[in-house]
């Protein structure tokens, strides 16, 4: 019991000081400017173009696409740069000499930024029906906060695999910004995802956001939880599976730069 | 020193900060991605957003997708150009040398702006092999005249980007959402008729949107010769506007410099 309180304690003191660590040097526009004003941006223009091409009737398409990569901002960006920010600022051989539990450690660099990722989607819904009217009467709201807390864990549970590997290469940003991009290519975010090639739509199939998107359409269109519980326990389930990936990696690592003796070999 | 020699001295001290500057970021992986990689993906989406909906399209989308990888380039590397002599430490020594400042950033900017013409060649690629897409220029000499013109158009943006960031760091806590408000503003990908007509003013005063126009409009062959030649007047006008207040920005940067003593603090 004593051991479960000790690793609870460790994961919200982890999260907790990891993001104030991450934005230690925060201020308000800093977050503003991060979390609303960039991700505003990028959604405009996105649904100005699908307008421009199909019509003001497709703007609901990309205004919940690009609102839900909103969860991948803060999923791959922020979780990258907690764990990879360890390196970057030589305290991980502090954190592999603590006898805390790795994975209580691991997770909680994820918790914060699901939450901030959340109010990211929210967000980009709330602009999507200042702007661009998006009707949202048909909703069921805590289907939609489950897709989006789902949806939130498992771009997350990829941003913990690419945190691990920023703790291995020094161009951690190159991949990341890859991986973003080619999620709003192959989660369907902006493209309709059945007009895509049959390769393109296997791929889509094994990355986070796909299907959270895609339950998100739904829910907003009017369907209820049990029509889309199918997709979010599958989109969970990919979550999960990056976070081991990312967990063992993490694990791997730890174990060969101290045998090697290259914790902070850049 | 002579008038003539001045000149030579200039251009001297812009080959230098060329050809290192060239050098150094061809190695760096973030300045490749926004060369390669965002580009190419960016017009594979927009490919297959605009289909079939805009005349010429396959064209349209390159020069839109080039577009936006000059932009992104000169906006985080030209951003960048003072901003990181600060972080390695040799803004001040820099500020100190006979060389003017202001040649120095020149060079480095034309090295960003070069490298980040690959753009048009990957996604010209792209397109026409990997897509089995068509492509002609309809006006290849006016095509290129637009190219000489928006490299010159960019040098001058990119001073006035890269002072205002060292001036007021606030300003670019918006770096990355002012990356897509470019695109935006400068109908990169649609037409700025889309947008309300209050924005319609800061479209005119972008160098970016008149570089648009023009190569648009001599790549698909959609604008005519005047049309053209309008843009690279409006292109030459606004250069010399950004060039001259450049000029004020350097001197607020080099008076900061002797006065405040603050130049190398974040």
């Amino acid at each position: 019991m004593e051991k479960i309180k000790l690793n609870i304690k460790i994961f919200f003191e982890g999260a907790y000081l990891s993001y104030v660590g991450l934005f230690r040097w925060l201020r308000p526009s800093t977050y503003l400017a991060t979390l609303v004003f960039s991700p505003l941006t990028q959604m405009l223009f996105f649904v100005l173009i699908g307008t421009f091409a199909q019509g003001n009737d497709k703007a609901y398409f990309y205004v919940i696409g690009n609102a839900l990569m909103n969860a991948a901002m803060s999923g791959i960006y922020g979780v990258t740069m907690s764990i990879g920010g360890d390196r970057w600022d030589g305290t991980l051989p502090y954190l592999f000499g603590a006898p805390a539990n790795r994975m209580t450690v691991f997770l909680g660099r994820a918790f914060m930024h699901i939450l901030n990722g959340m109010i990211g989607v929210l967000v980009g819904l709330m602009w999507g029906w200042l702007l661009f009217h998006i009707d949202y009467s048909a909703t069921n709201p805590w289907a939609l906060l489950l897709t989006i807390l789902v949806t939130t864990f498992s771009t997350a549970g990829l941003g913990l695999l690419m945190g691990c590997i920023g703790l291995i290469t020094r161009n951690v940003m190159f991949v990341n910004n890859t991986v973003y991009f080619v999620l709003l290519v192959f989660s369907g975010a902006n493209l309709e995802l059945a007009t895509l090639p049959t390769w393109m739509q296997i791929v889509s199939n094994y990355l986070p956001l796909t299907r959270g998107i895609a339950s998100a359409r739904l829910i907003i269109a009017g369907h209820g939880l049990t029509e889309v519980i199918p997709l979010l326990l599958e989109e969970f389930g990919i979550g999960l599976f990056f976070a081991f990936l990312g967990y063992s990696l993490f694990c791997w690592f730890e174990i060969t730069a101290k045998k090697r003796g290259t914790l902070e070999v850049f | 020193m002579t008038g003539w020699q001045n000149i030579k001295a200039n251009l001297r001290v812009i080959f230098m900060a060329f050809e290192i500057e060239f050098r150094q970021s061809f190695t760096d992986a973030f300045v490749l991605f926004g060369i390669i990689v965002q580009p190419m993906i960016v017009a594979f989406m927009a490919l297959w957003m605009l289909k079939d909906q805009v005349a010429h399209y396959a064209i349209f989308v390159v020069v839109g997708s080039a577009m936006t990888g000059l932009w992104t380039t000169l906006l985080f590397q030209g951003g960048n150009s003072i901003t990181g002599e600060r972080w390695t430490g040799t803004l001040e020594p820099l500020t100190c040398t006979p060389a003017p400042l202001r040649a120095v950033v020149s060079g480095k900017l034309l090295a960003s702006i070069s490298q980040s013409l690959l753009s048009i060649v990957f996604c010209y690629t792209f397109i026409s092999l990997m897509m089995g897409l068509p492509l002609s220029i309809a006006k290849p000499w006016l095509f290129a005249g637009s190219i000489v013109l928006t490299v010159v158009a960019f040098i001058a943006f990119g001073l006035i980007i890269g002072s205002l960031f060292i001036i007021n760091p606030d300003v670019q806590r918006f770096q990355n959402g002012l990356e897509f408000v470019v695109y935006i503003f400068s109908g990169f990908l649609f037409p700025i008729a889309l947008l309300p007509m209050w924005t319609t003013p800061f479209s005119y005063i972008l160098t970016p949107y008149w570089a648009a126009r023009a190569l648009h409009a001599a790549s698909s062959g959609t604008g005519s010769n005047g049309e053209i030649y309008f843009c690279w007047a409006m292109l030459i006008l606004f250069s010399v506007i950004y060039a001259v207040i450049s000029k004020f920005l350097f001197r607020v940067i080099l008076r900061k410099a002797r006065e405040d003593a603050t130049l190398n603090m974040q």
